[in-house]
């Protein structure tokens, strides 16, 4: 009895801990890689017997279909239609997540108002749309709105001889000139007028006066843009109905009009609610403290409340702009030319399926993975320095 | 204290545990990867002795059939004119008894089919796995088909082509009246490519918008955001007649421009059966060059003397030797034209039944003696 406790009993290896943990772990692993392997082969041999291919050599083939409001031609290769779609992909989300995030900002403040009008309006408006499935309120965009409540193009709305509005499209004035050449100057404009601000709020800070650096900053960049339009005798051009369609200015692809208005909406209704809870998660006592200092209701919103409200928000809002990317795809179902629909479209016509749509996943992934990089930057910058 | 020790130790060991299994995971992958391609290469191997054995041993669909007492036909349920399901839940159309036609011809009963109803997308996959004996389905004859899909076209059945439909009111009356156009099609068809290369060689500048389904174009084209609607002509007759404002508000354009033979097909290297469903097809064909219908076929066998017509019925052909039923070895019974004549019809009554209340002329699907492209190789 005295010797048991000095040799330790041998526990056989079914019994012991360490050895089980392994044997499950070890299991699960070659479980799913047992499984991945099979669907693979299943794949490999499913492919093999029906004379498809596997590899990417489809997109040199000519594409054979056209892209609404696009010059691109049928003889081109499908490797121009993905791109085209990757285009428009990146079109609809870039126009969406502004449009998003100033239309859900404005909500989510409107939802705090002291006004109970304004308050309960916000109110109806993010639970009515967010509570609504997304692919729902696109369709009923495109068939109801788009197509239902907009007038024919017989009978146009010509708002201010500005616009035509016709269920074929919205078109709206546009400007004549190299489109390259314009992105530029408004990109050297727009960095310009930033450096112009910085260096107005770097001297207020010095002065100790108050100086409205955004006044300079927006002038800078309108006097860069007007004079550098009459240099390169940029012109206006409106749109007129002309037959069937429209001439001039820009057109609008009514479905393009239908998904972004969807997205816009839908995407707005959940950043408003990360807004309005990020606005209340702010420390109570910096609004006191600004009307402590006489801060005006806006000077309040603007100086003190809303940055530290964004630095909440951020990582969330960030989600909800992969949402969007993501949720771009469902233009496919109102025919909008984007990557889904040109991958479906490839499909159909004889494109292989299983390369082209993991083509069109790994495109995807890489849109959203830059995004989340790019939102995480900028949460970096923002996120408090704690010590 | 000491249930403390193990829970601290805890994390750190599970830390070293998952990093031997990840990295022995990443191993067996990588072995998994070695050996999958050795597989499928094995696999392929295997697979090409097998084939090469199925077209030796020559186990011939046709004798499955013959076994089996029924031909297992591919077809649809929801296109009119071609095939529908009617109340009785029987299918009725052109498709449907061309299916018909096949059992006749082989069985000898035109009633022993089973019709197996398939989704476009599924149609080929079926044929390949052997699900379906012969694929009777609206299906276009083309290079790319018969080539990567396994599948071996026979006689057409039917010559479509793709059309225009417009509203009556639009002022269009031909494909040049139609510059600037909206074009409305299905989405994942050749119909797509065929308009675009159309609208090129016209110089018209036209916007194909392609849709999911027809139930989308037709709201897209009731609400005028569409100037035409393209598709074979024979489906855009039987869009025309269930259109909800009346088959008067639209028209079909004259201009056909693209070449949709529709055609049976069958598995790739059988040609006992492929040339049995052949001469199947053509059977009806030649019975409307005779003029031989279900009605007067008894009548004709008993009593004509064209040699022609008697060889083609397998009835006894008086010669120098006495009489003889002609027997051209197909594998099919003498009387197997009776048999399609006498219990489903020639192609004019089946045209007829079937496409001619739609309101599709025969157009190309005359016979070649009466300006259409129908010719059946003669029988003896």
């Amino acid at each position: 009895m005295s010797s048991l406790p000095s040799t330790p009993a041998k526990v056989p290896f079914y019994r012991n801990l360490t050895a089980l943990k392994w044997a499950f772990q070890i299991a699960a692993v070659l479980l799913v890689f047992a499984l991945l392997y099979w669907l693979y082969s299943n794949y490999q041999e499913n492919i093999s017997k029906s004379n498809i291919q596997t590899d990417l050599r489809f997109l040199d083939n000519p594409a054979n279909f056209t892209i609404p409001g696009n010059d691109f031609d049928q003889s081109q290769p499908v490797r121009d239609a993905f791109v085209q779609g990757f285009l428009n992909t990146i079109r609809v989300s870039f126009v969406g997540i502004i449009l998003a995030t100033i239309l859900g900002t404005l909500v989510g403040i409107a939802r705090l108002s002291k006004n109970f009008m304004v308050r309960t309006l916000g109110a109806v408006y993010v639970e009515l749309i967010r509570n609504l499935p997304l692919l729902l309120l696109i369709t009923f965009m495109n068939l109801g709105v788009v197509l239902q409540a907009f007038p024919r193009i017989e009978d146009a709305w010509v708002p201010l001889d500005l616009f035509v509005v016709s269920n074929r499209g919205i078109a709206i004035p546009w400007y004549l000139g190299p489109s390259g050449q314009l992105a530029l100057i408004i990109l050297a404009a727009v960095v310009i007028a930033f450096v112009v601000g910085k260096i107005r709020v770097r001297q207020a800070d010095k002065s100790g006066k108050q100086d409205r650096a955004w006044l300079y900053g927006i002038l800078t960049f309108a006097l860069i843009l007007i004079s550098s339009w009459m240099i390169f005798g940029y012109s206006f051009e409106t749109p007129l109905v002309d037959g069937r369609g429209t001439t001039g200015g820009l057109r609008i692809d009514p479905s393009l009009f239908a998904l972004l208005a969807s997205l816009v909406i839908y995407t707005s209704s959940h950043i408003a609610e990360i807004v309005r809870g990020s606005i209340l998660a702010v420390n109570k006592g910096q609004g006191e403290a600004a009307d402590a200092i006489a801060l005006s209701g806006s000077q309040k919103m603007r100086l003190i409340i809303l940055p530290q409200a964004f630095r909440i928000a951020m990582p969330a809002i960030g989600n909800q702009y992969l949402n969007l990317i993501k949720n771009t795809s469902l233009g496919a179902t109102i025919s909008y030319f984007e990557l889904t629909q040109v991958a479906q479209i490839t499909v159909g016509n004889g494109s292989p399926a299983v390369p082209a749509f993991t083509l069109t996943l790994l495109v995807y992934l890489g849109i959203s993975l830059i995004t989340s990089l790019v939102v995480n930057y900028f949460n970096r910058r923002l996120a408090l320095v704690e010590r | 204290m000491s249930s403390d020790l193990p829970s601290e130790r805890g994390p750190v060991k599970r830390r070293s545990l998952q990093i031997v299994a990840v990295a022995s995971a990443t191993a067996l992958f990588l072995a998994g990867c070695a050996t999958a391609e050795e597989e499928t290469t094995t696999a392929t191997t295997d697979q090409a002795t097998t084939t090469e054995t199925v077209v030796e041993a020559a186990v011939s669909i046709l004798d499955s059939v013959k076994e089996a007492g029924s031909v297992r036909c591919g077809t649809r349920d929801a296109l009119p004119g071609f095939a529908v399901l009617n109340d009785a839940g029987e299918h009725v159309g052109f498709d449907s008894d061309f299916c018909r036609v096949i059992a006749a011809a082989v069985l000898g009963d035109a009633s022993a089919v089973e019709m197996v109803d398939l989704e476009t997308a599924d149609r080929f996959t079926a044929l390949q796995s052997g699900a379906i004996d012969v694929l009777v389905r609206n299906t276009t004859w083309t290079a790319t088909r018969d080539g990567s899909e396994a599948a071996t076209f026979l006689q057409p059945t039917f010559y479509d082509g793709q059309g225009m439909m417009v509203a009556s009111n639009s002022g269009i009356s031909s494909l040049s009246d139609m510059n600037g156009a909206i074009v409305c099609v299905a989405k994942g068809t050749t119909t797509e490519g065929n308009a675009a290369l159309e609208s090129s060689r016209l110089g018209l500048n036209w916007e194909v918008r392609s849709f999911d389904e027809t139930d989308l174009i037709l709201e897209a084209f009731l609400a005028g955001q569409c100037d035409g609607w393209s598709s074979d002509v024979s489906q855009l007759t039987g869009l025309r007649s269930s259109y909800p404002n009346g088959a008067a508000e639209l028209v079909i354009l004259g201009e056909v421009f693209s070449k949709e033979p529709l055609a049976p097909a069958v598995l790739d290297g059988d040609t006992a059966w492929a040339q049995a469903v052949n001469w199947a097809v053509l059977a009806t064909i030649q019975a409307e060059e005779f003029g031989i219908t279900s009605a007067n076929v008894d009548s004709i066998r008993s009593s004509t003397t064209d040699v022609g017509i008697l060889r083609f019925l397998g009835a006894e052909v008086p010669g120098s030797d006495g009489a003889a039923v002609l027997d051209p070895s197909l594998s099919l019974p003498t009387d197997f034209a009776y048999q399609i004549v006498k219990q489903v019809g020639n192609y004019g009554e089946i045209f007829a039944k079937h496409l001619t209340p739609l309101g599709l002329d025969r157009g190309l699907n005359s016979l070649w003696n009466d300006g259409g492209i129908l010719y059946a190789p003669p029988y003896r």
